[in-house]
């Protein structure tokens, strides 16, 4: 590093860095991060574009090539994109739980601030934001002269009343955010100012402002429940003009749009609850962009020179869910080891996704995260898992159920856990229902807390999850002991351990990377011990497209981001 | 005929107050608590039971169907759970839409299955009865979702000069919208030709064998004038019968065919509302359409009366 450099890191730390900055700073130095790495907590500290140049000088990398990305002028043309499935539920971001909502509400949707695929934070709404001493407070500054499609001027009593009814009962949004956040700790500094004050420290806060909590998009103050798809009132370069449940929305070029112009004029969207109807229109040409497609179920448009497939690395997963706590083989740890151990993960990624894909560890830390990479892969081992299935007393196996969803490729995978177990005498019958009945039902109050729902009270199973840029969601809501602050309420395997809360706890507040892979090396271990749930492996989010659609990039998440997108 | 005609129309509210009862009772079979299913799992018990509340659905059961039924026969078709908007402008356009299917369908099926069937009994064991025979029987046999998807394959994705989905974009003219329906009602023609055309087949050669018609032919009558005037009046009352008995299936069984070519009729929607427990969408969507299938009926009733004195007069007696 040359001098002028150190200088003016120094001076950084003297004048603006807290605790957090200044260990950032550190890490740089030590040499901890890649560049794509670098960049990323650069952003969720929300540091400005000078002083991430100096943080790269500082690390020997080249200078980023800031600015904004090209965009095609406008045009008069539309996109006509697929969703599926539809919505199940009225558009209404509060509740969105369901993939077609989400894209649905995003197309015309924005937050605070984006997450990128390449998981940087890219500011939206707010155009810069910055931490307490302890990450316990995060102050936001907005972006100026924001309209909503309704004419009137964002100011922070907007994105106030929008997050603190996120934070109130009722929000989807509470299991992201419900064990930091209460709607007190949501204030206006003044009028273009927002503090959050959170519960606890949480050194990756921003990353939950984003389009990753996918309910936060910023509403006027006055926005009224059920109006959404009545009357256009967000900030996004699209505004929705039509909303026909289960049939297709229609939206237009906000000429207001803070951004500038986008290049399409419109979006038409059409709803599709069968994959192969969106392909069959893709492939003849009634559509151009489908929002998410699979392998299992699109196989028509992979190597198909008319399409183009575009993919997004994430942290996309099934969890296999074993109950540790009822009266049957899988309350021993061995048994859930043992079951773990027969799975062959890159053969079932092979057949499952042609590879598109990342092998899961059995916990939440997908690859893609950079976290606890030390700790070895958990790889089949048939005699090793017939010695744990003696040692717990179970060598001639057991008869069980495995209770799942019709989702995508996951009753394949059903059948292949079915033929693994097998080999260590495991006899397993498959309940295979709709996505609709697995999730019906009540998922809190009696008898154990999670209501009577299958998908948070059979004894086994296995249930979808959606990408998220840091691994808060899986660790609170999936892994953590059910408390009232919101954290285990998704917690199907209702497994428990103080020590894993801890290290939650511990792992959220710590600053730097160094103390963030500890943690996590720590709860990965204690996972791959205890073996509450199996995460065999973390796919591709993939979309596909004509070969006329430019500048579209897939969302691990799933978010149908288009201002940038255009037709040739 | 009056007297026969308000007999029909008795029997089809009878028929449709014993479907009412039906479609409710099983959608109170079906499990789930509605508050819970639309509040979703975070939502308060007491806000669950306030919700249930003013639904009316903590009623009992024999309140709740009053109450719907009165609504029901004065328009008021409630809203949706599901989507939380009134239902009939969610089940007009998917009516409509169902019923445009249907017109398109019958339109190319009736005439086809006839015309074939009458071709063959006039060629009664010969290569063109054969061929007709035959072609309607396989076709029959083969499910619709299988000759939809070929004709996709062929129509739409080969030769690419029919479009693949069925909704045609919104303001579409006349000819855009049968031309997006084109194939879809060329798979329900697969379908139902054999079983419309054997019908036909056997009408017509009964009216061949018939004493009248020998009769006519003796007397000289031209064969084409025997045909029109005699064969073809008889022959094709039992198909009228077989042709109503379709438009149920038609209008509101097409669930398949709307599935693959994605297009919203009131088939899919009754589809999704039992999937996702929308209790009001599924039981007036069911009821809507029990009232097309008996007018259907009913129309078909007349038509038949009409064709034939003899049922009419022994309806009236």
């Amino acid at each position: 590093m040359d001098r002028e450099t150190r200088r003016q890191l120094e001076r950084y730390r003297q004048d603006e860095a807290g605790p957090f900055e200044s260990t950032f700073i550190d890490d740089v130095i030590a040499g901890e991060f890649d560049r794509r790495e670098l960049l990323r907590r650069a952003s969720i500290l929300g540091l400005s574009v000078p002083m991430v140049g100096i943080l790269l000088r500082a690390a020997g990398e080249p200078a980023a090539a800031f600015g904004a990305t090209a965009r095609a002028a406008a045009s008069s043309s539309r996109l006509r994109l697929a969703i599926i499935p539809p919505p199940t539920g009225a558009i209404e971001p509060l509740t969105f739980e369901d993939q077609g909502g989400l894209e649905t509400g995003g197309i015309c949707g924005e937050f605070l601030t984006r997450a990128t695929p390449s998981k940087t934070l890219l500011p939206e709404l707010a155009v810069s934001w910055k931490p307490n001493a302890n990450a316990t407070v995060w102050t936001f500054k907005l972006r100026p002269n924001v309209k909503f499609h309704t004419g009137q001027a964002m100011t922070s009593a907007d994105v106030v009343a929008t997050w603190k009814a996120l934070a109130s009962p009722g929000s989807q949004a509470l299991s992201a955010i419900g064990s930091y956040l209460a709607p007190a700790g949501v204030v206006a500094v003044d009028d273009l100012t927002v503090a959050f004050h959170l519960n606890s420290s949480v050194s990756n806060f921003p990353y939950l402002t984003s389009s990753d909590t996918y309910q936060a998009i910023i509403l006027p103050a006055n926005y009224k429940m059920g109006t959404f798809t009545s009357t256009p009132q967000t900030t996004g370069a699209f505004m929705i003009t039509a909303y026909n449940p289960g049939v297709g929305a229609t939206y237009q070029r906000f000429p207001g749009w803070w951004g500038g112009t986008a290049p399409l004029a419109g979006v038409d969207v059409t709803y599709y609850s069968a994959a192969a109807a969106a392909d069959a229109a893709l492939l003849g040409g009634q559509v151009d962009l489908i929002g998410q497609i699979q392998l299992a179920t699109d196989r028509s448009l992979f190597n198909n020179s008319n399409v183009q497939i575009f993919k997004a690395r994430g942290a996309t997963h099934r969890e296999m869910c074993m109950r540790v706590d009822v009266n049957n083989p899988l309350h021993d740890y061995r048994v859930r080891q043992a079951i773990a151990l027969t799975l062959d993960r890159p053969a079932i990624i092979k057949q499952l996704f042609n590879n598109l894909a990342d092998i899961g560890n059995d916990s939440p830390f997908a690859p893609v995260y950079g976290l606890a990479r030390s700790v070895p892969q958990r790889k089949k081992n048939i005699p090793k898992a017939k010695q744990l299935m003696a040692a717990a007393g179970h060598a001639k196996g057991f008869a069980i159920t495995l209770t799942t969803e019709t989702t995508g490729e996951i009753p394949e995978l059903a059948q292949i856990v079915k033929q693994s177990v097998k080999a260590i005498g495991i006899n397993m019958t498959l309940a295979i229902e709709s996505a609709t009945a697995y999730f019906a039902g009540t998922s809190t109050g009696p008898p154990k807390g999670w209501g009577n729902t299958p998908w948070l009270n059979a004894d086994l199973n296995i249930t979808d999850w959606g990408s998220r840029p840091v691994p808060n969601v899986f660790l609170v809501a999936a892994l953590s002991t059910l408390s009232k602050s919101g954290a285990g309420v998704w917690n199907a395997a209702h497994y428990s351990n103080p020590k894993f809360n801890s290290d939650v706890k511990s792992f959220l507040a710590a600053a730097s990377f160094k103390d963030q892979n500890k943690y996590a090396i720590a709860m990965q271990q204690l996972l791959l011990h205890d073996t509450p749930v199996v995460f065999p492996y973390f796919y591709y989010y993939l979309a596909a497209g004509s070969k006329s659609v430019k500048g579209y990039v897939a969302d691990p998440l799933g978010q149908i981001y288009l201002s940038k997108t255009s037709l040739a | 005929m009056a007297r026969f005609l308000l007999k029909r129309f008795a029997l089809a509210i009878i028929t449709l107050f014993m479907v009412s009862v039906i479609v409710f009772m099983v959608a109170q079979l079906l499990p789930g608590n509605i508050g819970r299913n639309v509040l979703g799992g975070f939502a308060t018990q007491q806000s669950v039971n306030e919700y249930n509340h003013a639904l009316g659905v903590d009623r009992p059961v024999y309140v709740q169907y009053a109450s719907w039924i009165s609504k029901f026969v004065q328009g008021n078709l409630g809203s949706s759970l599901e989507y939380k908007v009134p239902l009939w402008p969610l089940l007009r356009p998917s009516l409509v839409n169902s019923l445009e299917l249907a017109a398109v369908a019958f339109v190319l099926v009736v005439p086809l299955s006839i015309l074939g069937g009458v071709l063959a009994a006039l060629r009664r064991g010969r290569v063109a009865d054969r061929v007709i025979t035959l072609t309607g029987l396989s076709l029959t046999a083969v499910p619709e979702f299988v000759s939809a998807i070929i004709l996709i394959l062929v129509f739409g994705l080969l030769f690419k000069v029919l479009p693949v989905n069925a909704n045609a974009p919104p303001g579409s003219g006349f000819f855009t919208h049968i031309r997006y329906l084109l194939l879809p009602a060329m798979a329900l023609t697969m379908v139902l030709f054999g079983y419309i055309a054997r019908m036909a087949r056997a009408g017509t050669i009964e009216a061949l064998d018939a004493d009248y018609t020998r009769t006519a032919f003796l007397k000289g009558i031209p064969t084409r004038t025997v045909i029109w005037r005699h064969v073809l009046r008889n022959s094709l009352l039992p198909t009228i019968a077989v042709i109503a008995t379709q438009m149920g299936y038609l209008i509101g069984g097409l669930v398949v065919i709307e599935k693959v070519f994605n297009y919203n009729g009131i088939g899919q929607r009754i589809y999704t509302a039992a999937s996702n427990k929308d209790f009001t969408m599924l039981e007036s969507g069911v009821l809507v359409i029990a009232i097309v299938y008996l007018t259907a009926m009913l129309i078909a009733d007349i038509l038949y009366s009409v064709l034939n004195p003899r049922i009419r007069h022994a309806g009236a007696q």
